[in-house]
Parts: C-alpha cells; structure tokens; sequence
C-alpha cells in the first residue's frame, strides 16, 4: 500500500479496523474505477489538451459521451458575491470558466448530442447566465465552445416540467429519496465538475459533495415552501439540510429518521452519500489546479483548520467512478481516505467516502483503484500545510 | 493687491474643501494645482499669513469652530486670521448659533452649517448645506464576527450615497445648493489610499463633496513630505479632479425607471435605508420627494415605491394615482407603517426599523426582479453605481465606485435601449470605446478592469 507508510497508523486504529470487518467486506464487493491524475501548474495550460489526455488515460471521453445528453454539475458554491482575498471565483472556490470552456469544447468534439450546464445558485432561480455573468464569467464564450449547449439553474423549477423524484436504493442513510429538477433525470452523462478543496462540514469536498447542490432550494431551501416548493428561494439549505432544524417542502419525502443528529458533521455526509446513488456521477472532473484550503468557501470562519488561504496544487483528478476519483483526490491532498470521524480531514464528521462505500457506490480502497497518469506520492499537495 | 487675490478665490459652490491641520504657509505646496481649493482648518491653526498666501494661490480658508468654542467677537477674529469663511462643526445649540450666525451675516464671511442631518436646510438657495454625520464608507463583510457555516449572501456596502441621493433630490429646484459630508476615518486604523478614494468617490459621484479628512497618521506623514503619503495624497487629488473637470456630470440628472417617494419624515436622511437596500441592488432609482412629486417627475418612471403614503398631500396621491392609471406600478408601505421619527443623533436605521424595512424591502425586491429600469450589472458585488442622464437625454453617465480593496475585473452592463457608442473613463486614463454588443434589453458593454472609479459614458 503505496500510503501505509505515509499515515501512521496507531493501535486504536488497528483496533478500529477490526471493528470495521464488514465495512471493508463491502469495500472489496464495491466497484472501482481508474482515475487518471496530471500536473497543471496554471489555468494558463491548454486545458483541452490536458483534459483530453486524461480522459484518453481512462478510456475516451468519446465513448461516453457521444450522441448522448450530457449534464455538466459544475461547482459554484455560495453568492459570487465573496471572494477570497478579491480573487477571481475560479481560482479559489469556483470551477474555472476557462476549464468550463475547454470541456464544453471537448464534448462537442466528442460527439455529445446536448449539453447542459446546470447549478443550483445560491439563494436565486435567476437565470444560470446571468448566475456566471455576475461570477465574472465570459458566458458567450462558454455557451459558444461547443454546440447545443444550455444553462440550467436547477434551484427551482425553471422548466415547463414537474420535479423528478430519485429514490434512494438501498438503506438511505437521510432522506429515502430527493426531489430534484428534471435535468438531473432526463439525462443520459452526469458530469460532476468539482473543485478540489477542504470543506467545514464534510473534511474534504470533492465530486461527490459537489451533488449536494442539486438539491433545489425551493424544496430544501430554509425558506422552502411547507406544503408546495417555493419558486422564488433567496436563502441557502442550511435548515433542512446541515441543521435539520425543518424538513423539506412535503413534495419531498421527510428524513429516514426525524430523531437522529442535527450535527452538521452527521448529516451532510450522509445526504452527500444518499446522493451519490440517489442520483450517481457517470464522470468526475476535479479541479485542483488553484483551489483553496481551510475550507470550501470564504465565509468560513474560524475553524479548526485555521486561516483560509488560496493555494496552487497543480493538479487535476478524473475519473469514472466517483468514489474511486473521490479517494485518489483525498489522498492527493494528503489526508487518509479512510480515516474515521475524529481523524485527519474528517475530524468533526463523518467520512462520506466510507459512508458512500457502505451504500455500495464505490470503493474508497486506494490499493484497489488503479490510478494513471502519474503516482499520488509525486503528486501530493497537503492540505494542511 | 487684496482685490485681485479675491478674484483669484473660487466662489463658495465651487469650493472643494479638505481639513487642513497646519497654518505652514510651506504646506499650501501640496495643494497648489489640485482640485482642492479650500482649506478647513481648527482654530489653532487660524493665521492670517496661512490665510493671505492660501488667497494668493486662489484657495480660500475656513476657519471651524465646534460647540463650545468661544464665539464671541468671532466676525472680528475671522477677519483678523483673514478667513474666507466660518464652519460650525457639530450640534451647536440653536440660539448661540443663530446669534453667532447674524453677526456674521454683515462680516461677507461665508458661513457654512455643518451640524446634525435633520438640521440641513435642504430648501437653501445656493450656498453649501453639510452635515458633520455620515459613515465610513467601505465593504462590511463581517457577520458579527460569527462563524459563517455555510455559504452566505451578497456583503452590505456601508456608504452615504442613499443619503446623498436624497439630499440632492430634496434641494431647491432653483438655485441648488452645493452639498458637503464630512466624516471621520476610523480611529485606531491604518487606512489604505483605497479607502480615501472610496470615500471621495462616495461623495463625488453624487456631485456632493466629502470634506477630505486623513487620520492622524497619514496627516503627519503627509505633513512630513513622506513619499507614500505624498503619492497618497496626489491620488486623491487625482480622483477629486477627476470629478471637477466633468461639471456636466454634476449638472445631469439622476436617471432610473424605479421612483422612491419619500421624504425626511420617512426615512429620507438614514444611511442604510430603503435606498441603500434598492441601490446595493444596483437598480437604478430616483428618491422622489413628496414636493417634487408631478406627473412630468413620474414620467422616466415605470415603477415606485411610496414609503409612507400618510405624509402625502391629496394632490400628491392623486400624482400617484394618475401613474397606475397610466400602468406604473407602484408598491405601497403596509397599513399602519411608519416610519419612526429620526433622533438628531441618528444617522442609521434601528434594529426595529430594519426588520419593518426588510419587510417592504423584499417585495420592492420581488416586484423589480430582473427588470431592466436603466441599467442591469453583472459581477459588481463590492460596487455601488449612479446612474445620471445628460444633455438632453442623449447622454447617459454611469459611474461605478468600487468599495473592495482590490481592481474589479469582467463586469458586464446592460444597459437599457440602444445606444451607439459606450466609453469607460477612469481618472488619469484614456477615455477608452467599449465594443457594444446586443443583449435583450438594448446595449450591452464589458468591462475588463477598473480601481475605485469607473464611468460609462453612453451615447
């Protein structure tokens, strides 16, 4: 195990794997998928010719994607309101519009029948244009890159379209099943196009934790509708969802059990990994190019991790499997994918890679996933400092 | 000689005023060929070498006095320190003033009320109506210092522009005065330039004036000729002539198809009120004083917001009510609303207030939506834009004042209709054409890049 002598691992840990015998039983039975992983010291780089050759790594970008539609999740956390430091949104916190760009391009090359970009803004169902307008965000070229491509803002119900409802198989660990906008559904490629960064909540946010924000605000939004979504949302999902302080809008399905924990710890990971099979990522994309560490966002404040700052890993992660992609960059950012709640990135939280593991979505075994392009080891940027 | 130094001096509307904490006629270097052509000064700096050979580079001196200075024989002082004029700074009391005020009426002195906002004479014919209450302007990001666990909203801009608006909107017709801030800049701080040239533009692009005032430190070491501050200085004065050298901004009137109706006893002289919350929006609005209201005032208009609808005359309601007959639509305070009634020490809303406002605040928010009512801006979080129309309508100015610490980059404008040209002017920079481009509104521009200050001229 490329890690083992990286991680101390201590007798209680020792103690704890044991304990965890059917845990990683499950681990072995999950699936697991390459992840292709690259240097790019700067957005500067032609990130066709980056992205390509990594998908290459994998398998082809053509083979699944083409004559397909094509949801592309990006990653635009928060009001583009605050910055950290003054910086543009896509060096900190952000996807990069010029990657955003690069890929659009990529998949009309590929062959992709539409495409769609979709996010849920913060606190708005304005359109997704004017969304990545006010990020500072160059839109025409975006939409041009590439043919038939739209932007979907799925905080709401944007579409002449009902939500779609996506079960949770299996024994959903917060809401039996989500209620989401129907781009999520009529699609054939989920793409999550994520940033690779610390996260307060969560230990690390990655492709998976990046699904969060498909939940529309106008159901589980704090200032939700109770009986019917409310389509004009102007807050966040910290009550219903970090909090657990409401439930969602009763078009959704009430949590699994209304008594378990309000700890944020407890439950995001739990609604990150209900998604993460609820409604599963065909490819994952993650941004570690220039990011930012101490936390997702720059209202974050005073957290344990200490100050946020802007960093540059230079380093890109993609994969098929989300979980696969997910593990890979967690250790890429120097943590232990499997660290309990209590240890390393997850030290206030549950460990949503383990959680996503027991729903059966992937394995975050890094001796099982086969990773190309490069060795973590040469790659590694610690989070920690 | 006296006579012709006189003539030299700027009259009292055109005076750009800055605090000036030293009577060293060798200071009046670091004035000489600004924009700053008026020196305030405290007492203890009242000399008449200072004054003569300040008249002598055309900038008039003012002398300022505070409650409970000795006013007596303040005429003949003033003279003796060969003064152009007097500032009574802060909430004098009303008597002593008046009396003060009438012994100065015959002395030619220029007389300049700097007290509380409620006591602003916003009716005056010409001369200069200050007031000695504002806020600092800049970006106020901090939630009480709280954590912040998840992702949150837009920061609050603190500024005086709202107030500003108002004041402007409120002055007489005829004859406006010229109208003066005058604040402090925080105590205890080291204080960038940024933060100097916000709160001259704060003030500038509203066509008032803030009374320039450096914090102890940057005064001493600009005093000392100490290269940065000196640099600092320059800046300002730079931006401050930015503003002077465009007398046709400060003419233009203010453009926006959302009408405010208010008025002092409604909230009109708050900072952080009504107007603020609509112009953090960046939609541009006109504040429409209850007197000023006409159907040829409401004709720009296709949406407004009456505040408090009690104060309005009959006359007045019947103006707003020809206006939704017309297909304006017009949002109305709750039943029962009022605003309560501004203490003379009160500049900001109390908690009270602000949950009331928010309440109005929200459906203004709900009915203006993604309206375009002049002008709609994209990625201008730490910006406050004012948006003015001139000669004759064919010329549409929009200035944009950045309160952030650092350039702001990738705006784009929508402005409303067409308009054929656009430029971005920028203080000390060419004027430079933007490509124009189609959007569904009518024009739209980029902008890469601007600091402080940036202004679209349209036409």
């Amino acid at each position: 195990m490329v890690l083992q002598n990286r991680f101390q691992v201590s007798r209680r840990e020792i103690l704890a794997s044991f304990l965890a015998a059917p845990v990683v039983m499950r681990a072995a039975a999950a699936p697991v998928a390459p992840v292709a992983i690259a240097r790019c010291p700067s957005y500067a780089e032609d990130q066709a010719a980056l992205l390509r050759g990594m998908f290459d790594q994998i398998g082809g970008l053509g083979k699944l994607v083409k004559n397909k539609t094509v949801t592309v999740k990006l990653n635009l956390t928060g009001s583009p309101a605050l910055r950290l430091q003054g910086k543009p949104l896509g060096s900190t916190h952000y996807s990069h519009p010029s990657q955003i760009g690069a890929f659009m391009r990529l998949l009309g090359e590929a062959g992709a029948r539409r495409i769609r970009l979709v996010e849920s803004g913060y606190g708005t169902v304005a359109p997704l244009n004017e969304y990545m307008l006010d990020s500072g965000w160059n839109v025409r070229a975006i939409v041009n890159a590439a043919p038939n491509v739209e932007l979907v803002n799925t905080n709401g119900m944007t579409w002449k379209s009902k939500y779609v409802r996506r079960k949770v198989p299996g024994q959903p660990l917060m809401f039996p099943s989500y209620m989401l906008h129907p781009a999520y559904e009529e699609t054939d490629v989920v793409v999550s196009m994520a940033k690779l960064k610390d996260h307060a909540t969560c230990g690390v946010t990655l492709a998976m934790k990046n699904m969060f924000g498909i939940t529309p605000a106008s159901i589980y939004g704090d200032d939700a509708g109770v009986d019917d979504p409310n389509e004009s949302p102007t807050k966040g999902r910290v009550e219903t969802c970090h909090l657990g302080k409401r439930q969602p809008a009763r078009i959704a399905e009430s949590e699994v059990d209304p008594k378990s924990s309000r700890e944020p710890g407890y439950r995001m990971p739990r609604v990150t990994a209900d998604l993460a099979v609820a409604r599963p990522i065909d490819i994952s994309i993650i941004d570690g190019i220039e990011t930012m560490a101490g936390g997702e966002g720059p209202w974050i404040r005073n957290h344990w991790r200490g100050a946020l700052r802007a960093v540059k890993p230079g380093i890109m992660i993609v994969g098929t499997n989300a979980v696969s992609a997910d593990t890979v960059a967690t250790a890429l950012m120097g943590y232990d994918p499997r660290a309990p709640k209590g240890q390393g990135a997850f030290r206030e939280c549950d460990n949503t890679l383990l959680l996503a593991e027991q729903m059966g979505a992937g394995a975050a075994d890094l001796k099982r996933i086969e990773v190309r392009g490069g060795r973590i080891d040469d790659l590694m940027f610690r989070f920690t400092g | 000689m006296f006579l012709a130094f006189l003539l030299a001096l700027a009259m009292p509307a055109e005076w750009v005023p800055a605090r000036w904490n030293s009577s060293d006629p060798a200071t009046l270097e670091l004035v000489r060929g600004t924009a700053v052509n008026c020196l305030v000064v405290e007492r203890g700096n009242w000399s008449p070498t200072f004054a003569e050979k300040a008249g002598a580079e055309g900038i008039s001196v003012l002398g300022l006095v505070r409650p409970g200075d000795d006013l007596s024989d303040l005429p003949a002082r003033a003279a003796a320190a060969k003064l152009q004029g007097i500032v009574f700074e802060g909430a004098f009391e009303q008597t002593a003033l008046s009396r003060t005020r009438a012994a100065l009426a015959d002395s030619k002195l220029a007389v300049v009320a700097m007290g509380p906002r409620t006591r602003m004479d916003l009716q005056a014919a010409g001369g200069i109506v200050a007031t000695n209450q504002g806020v600092w302007p800049g970006i106020n990001a901090a939630e009480d210092g709280k954590e912040k666990a998840a992702p949150s909203g837009a920061p609050w801009i603190d500024t005086n522009s709202g107030f500003l608006r108002f004041v402007r909107a409120s002055l007489n017709a005829e004859k406006p005065a010229q109208v003066w801030i005058a604040y402090q800049p925080p105590a205890n701080q080291v204080i960038p330039v940024t933060r100097y040239l916000q709160a001259i533009a704060d003030a500038e692009m509203l066509g008032a004036h803030w009374l320039v005032t450096l914090d102890d430190d940057t005064r001493k070491r600009l005093l000392a000729r100490e290269e940065k501050a000196v640099d600092g200085w320059k800046r300002m004065t730079e931006l401050l002539s930015y503003f002077q050298s465009h007398g046709e901004w400060r003419r233009a009137g203010p453009y926006g198809q959302l009408a405010l109706v208010q008025d002092v006893d409604s909230g009109g002289l708050i900072t952080g009120g009504i107007l603020d919350m609509i112009s953090v929006k960046h939609t541009p609005v006109r504040p429409m004083p209850g007197r000023k209201l006409s159907d040829d005032e409401m004709k720009q208009a296709k949406m407004a917001v009456n505040v408090d609808p009690a104060l309005l005359t009959t006359e007045q309601k019947e103006v707003l009510r020809r206006f939704t007959r017309g297909g304006g639509t017009l949002l109305t305070a709750p039943p029962g609303w009022k605003f309560p009634p501004q203490r003379e020490d009160q500049i900001t809303l109390d908690k009270e207030s602000v949950e009331k406002l928010d309440q109005i605040w929200k459906e203004v928010n709900s009915m203006t939506g993604r309206n375009n009512l002049g002008a709609r801006l994209f990625n201008v979080a730490s910006v406050l834009s004012y948006m003015a129309v001139g000669n004759g309508g064919k010329q549409l100015i929009v200035h944009l004042v950045n309160y952030s610490d650092y350039d702001v980059e990738n705006v784009t404008v929508h402005l409303l209709g067409k308009w054929k040209s656009v430029k971005l002017l920028a203080p000390g920079k060419e004027a430079r054409a933007l490509t124009v481009f189609e959007t569904e509104d009518g024009t739209g521009v980029e902008i890469d890049k601007f600091g402080v200050i940036g202004t679209l001229l349209a036409e």
